[in-house]
């Protein structure tokens, strides 16, 4: 079933890009990875067959961005 | 070569998934601890979400099932995908969208008290104006 | 070179992930395994919904008629809890006094010209205007929105839901809001307004619940709603009738709380560079 293996590597790729959230020190990249993150968080629920699912995060995945982005231009942009 | 492959997506689909899945768990909680940035918190919160609706979503994976979306000639349960994780997980993904904007609300109020969103420096200076 | 923080919150990843990947090892082996058939989950109560959701409601789309029809009571309750954090949300920052607009703002200004005509053009204060992006998303907007209705009726038979048409309504709206147009095609709602639109949905869900108790049925049974002689299809017709006044009611809620999250956000940011 090579489903799984591409659910693994998926997974890996999220884990990498969550570490990459945890050591990043700019706010604004931040936001962009995890952009990304949401995105690739859809792909997964279209591996697994919730397409439903994955609809939902497509458009919040973007809609949350958009918020921490807005949220970002009254606050200090680095962090420590 | 195909053995190996093979070994390799048993031992997946048997512990494999579920590891990585906790990895990313843990990760999430790791992250809203270790980060002193409020917001910084906040994404991690939403990784650890993410990573719970996976937990979920695999419970109703079947070999060889379709999208849970009904074919007029296919009525047997064996072919589609199990709908109730994903009627559960369809909704949490919609409340954390709300969690985020409360999130983002107490953050700016935060801001707007203390003048930073760093944790270390909010407790170092003891509460107040 | 790494400074000692960094070093040390890199050496608790690392044994944060060694050691979920030691739990991970044990605990999958009582997990069932990924894509086995006879697993718990899958063979009690997901085989009679997949199997009778066509005849009992109409829905193709089986995830639709789970969260809409068997679930409904949990759906409302869902869709309370996001009503109340665009509440939750306008409170926190009612307080906060609105900062000054910073999206840019046109005024009309006139001038003769040479020929002694009078020229009226808009100018802008803010530098970052941009006609390709206003032009994309004046062709983007319509069609996402005709997609979102599209997704709303259509939820039933394909993927989509009231959950999707909501947030694509609502990403119509921030498309608007935040670029920088050269007049402001849907105008300002004030989010106290807003918040009103999505008490409305939440309460189109509830009505739909409600209406039946007035006929002889239980909460949120469909098949005693009063819609006999405008749908047809008997039970399972009215069964498809329920769902369409749920999905719209969750949809109306859903756009409004993500608005009324971006207006309350938006109109309350300190904006540090001007």
């Amino acid at each position: 079933m090579p489903v799984i293996l591409l659910e693994g590597m998926l997974l890996i790729a999220l884990i990498s890009i969550a570490v990459s959230i945890i050591f990043e020190r700019k706010l604004l990249a931040c936001t962009v990875i995890y952009c990304a993150f949401s995105f690739l968080a859809m792909l997964l629920y279209i591996v697994v067959g919730a397409a439903d699912v994955a609809f939902t995060e497509a458009v919040i995945g973007t809609i949350s961005t958009v918020y921490f982005v807005i949220a970002i231009k009254s606050i200090n942009r680095r962090c420590k | 070569m195909t053995e190996i492959l093979d070994k390799l997506e048993f031992f997946l689909a048997d512990r494999g998934i579920y590891m990585l899945t906790f990895v990313l768990l843990a990760i999430g909680i790791y992250g809203m601890v270790v980060c002193s940035n409020y917001m910084k918190k906040l994404m991690c919160m939403n990784i650890l979400q993410v990573s719970i609706i996976f937990f979920f979503l695999t419970f109703g994976q079947k070999e060889g099932g379709t999208l849970p979306v009904a074919l007029a000639e296919v009525l047997q349960a064996e072919e589609y995908i199990n709908p109730v994780p994903h009627a559960l997980m369809l909704t949490a993904i919609v409340v954390s969208l709300g969690v985020t904007g409360v999130g983002l609300a107490l953050l700016m109020k935060i801001r707007d008290i203390y003048g930073t969103i760093e944790e270390d420096e909010i407790t170092g200076k003891g509460g107040g104006k | 070179m790494m400074d000692r923080k960094a070093k040390m919150k890199t050496a608790g990843l690392v044994l944060v992930i060694l050691l979920t990947i030691a739990g991970g090892l044990k605990v999958g082996s009582f997990l069932p395994v990924i894509g086995a058939h006879e697993t718990p989950a899958n063979i009690y109560l997901s085989n009679y919904y997949i199997e009778n959701a066509i005849q009992h409601t109409h829905a193709a789309n089986i995830v639709t008629a789970v969260l809409a029809d068997y679930r409904g009571f949990d759906t409302l309750f869902e869709t309370c809890v996001l009503f109340l954090s665009g509440v939750g949300t306008l409170m926190v920052l009612f307080s906060k006094a609105k900062v000054k607009r910073r999206l840019p703002k046109f005024r009309k200004t006139e001038s003769h010209s040479e020929t002694g005509e009078m020229i009226s053009e808009f100018t802008q204060r803010g530098s970052y205007s941009s006609g390709i992006l206003d032009a994309s998303f004046r062709i983007i907007m319509p069609i996402v929105m005709i997609y979102a209705i599209y997704v709303l009726f259509h939820g039933e038979l394909s993927l989509g839901g009231g959950f999707q048409a909501g947030a694509l309504l609502a990403c119509a709206y921030l498309m608007d809001r935040i670029s920088p147009s050269f007049e402001s095609r849907m105008g300002e709602i004030k989010e106290e307004n807003m918040l009103i639109v999505a008490g409305l949905g939440t309460f189109l869900y509830a009505f739909t619940g409600i209406l039946p108790m007035f006929f002889g049925g239980n909460f949120l049974e469909y098949a005693k709603l009063p819609f006999c002689a405008l749908v047809h299809g008997g039970v399972a017709g009215l069964h498809a009738a329920g769902i369409l006044m749920i999905e719209i009611g969750v949809t109306v809620c859903v756009m409004a709380v993500i608005m009324t999250i971006l207006e309350v956000v938006l109109e309350r940011t300190d904006f540090d560079d001007d």
